[in-house]
């Protein structure tokens, strides 16, 4: 059965998830949303821990998974990768106003 | 006021999907760009067949993800959506939720029933059947924002997996739903 997967992900944050839609679909990347902000403490952190998770899974079977950040989560992210073995993703900056 | 809809995390990204069962390559585009149209916030839910079964997990049908710990992962995560759902209902927001209807976690109308799937993994065709009823995590999701007071956001299921898939059926039922 053919699957047309990229095998590529972008972890991306939410206030970039509109400017950053229609390059990463073009050029075939799925999306992981970092979580909104407003959220307490404790429900941020768990969020980011089951993201990375789901990336920690991704890398294990050698997917491409980078970040497209606009920093509100990148020490908490960071930190929940860590404690997975995962290190720091390589960031996805070609888009406009990030680089 | 702001119109929301959390959307089963495969819609967002494919290679979450079991394998063979991507349709695309990043992105169930259909899905996106409609709510993208009628300016709604995406809300992407964590996939908990990735986290729990790993990106090299069988296909598999509700009776066998129906067990009390798969359960407790999915409340886990139930758990997340339903704080980020109670926070969107509290703001006065429009909330509506897609799933995908040919999956044993995320089916709203609709998920995978086999009761004689079990052992060896060499099922040469797929003899199961999608029968009425909801994912495992919508089951979960449900109970944890009914324990909050809150009911389950209105909701349809993708069913690009159906035998007999109709695109512009499935485009009238999102269209009624995000009206």
């Amino acid at each position: 059965m053919s699957d047309p997967r990229s095998r590529k992900v972008a972890v991306v944050a939410d206030s970039l998830l509109e400017t950053a839609l229609d390059e990463l679909a073009h050029e075939g990347f799925g999306i992981i949303q970092l979580p909104p902000g407003g959220l307490d403490r404790k429900t941020t952190a768990a969020w980011l821990e089951q993201t990375a998770e789901h990336v920690a899974e991704f890398r294990r079977n050698d997917y491409e998974v980078v970040l497209v950040d606009d920093g509100v989560h990148t020490s908490g992210l960071m930190a929940a990768l860590a404690v997975l073995g995962v290190g720091p993703l390589p960031r996805y900056d070609t888009l406009p106003g990030l680089s | 006021m702001k119109r929301v809809a959390f959307i089963a995390h495969c819609l967002l990204n494919q290679n979450a999907k079991v394998e063979g069962g991507a349709k695309r390559p990043g992105m169930w585009e259909p899905v996106i760009e409609l709510l993208r149209e009628r300016g709604y916030v995406i809300r992407q839910m964590p996939c908990p067949e990735l986290a729990f079964g790993g990106a090299r997990r069988f296909w598999g049908v509700r009776e066998q993800f129906d067990t009390p710990l798969y359960r407790r992962h999915c409340r886990r995560l139930a758990k997340l959506v339903a704080t980020v759902i109670e926070q969107h209902t509290a703001d006065g927001d429009d909330v509506v939720l897609i799933g995908v209807d040919s999956s044993p976690t995320m089916g709203i109308d609709f998920t995978p029933s086999a009761p004689h799937w079990a052992g060896k993994p060499d099922i040469a065709e797929d003899d199961s059947t999608l029968v009425p009823g909801d994912g495992i995590f919508i089951e979960e999701l449900e109970a944890e924002l009914a324990e909050r007071g809150l009911p389950l956001p209105r909701s349809t299921g993708i069913r690009h997996w159906f035998a007999d898939y109709d695109p512009a059926e499935e485009l009238r039922r999102l269209e009624s739903l995000l009206a």
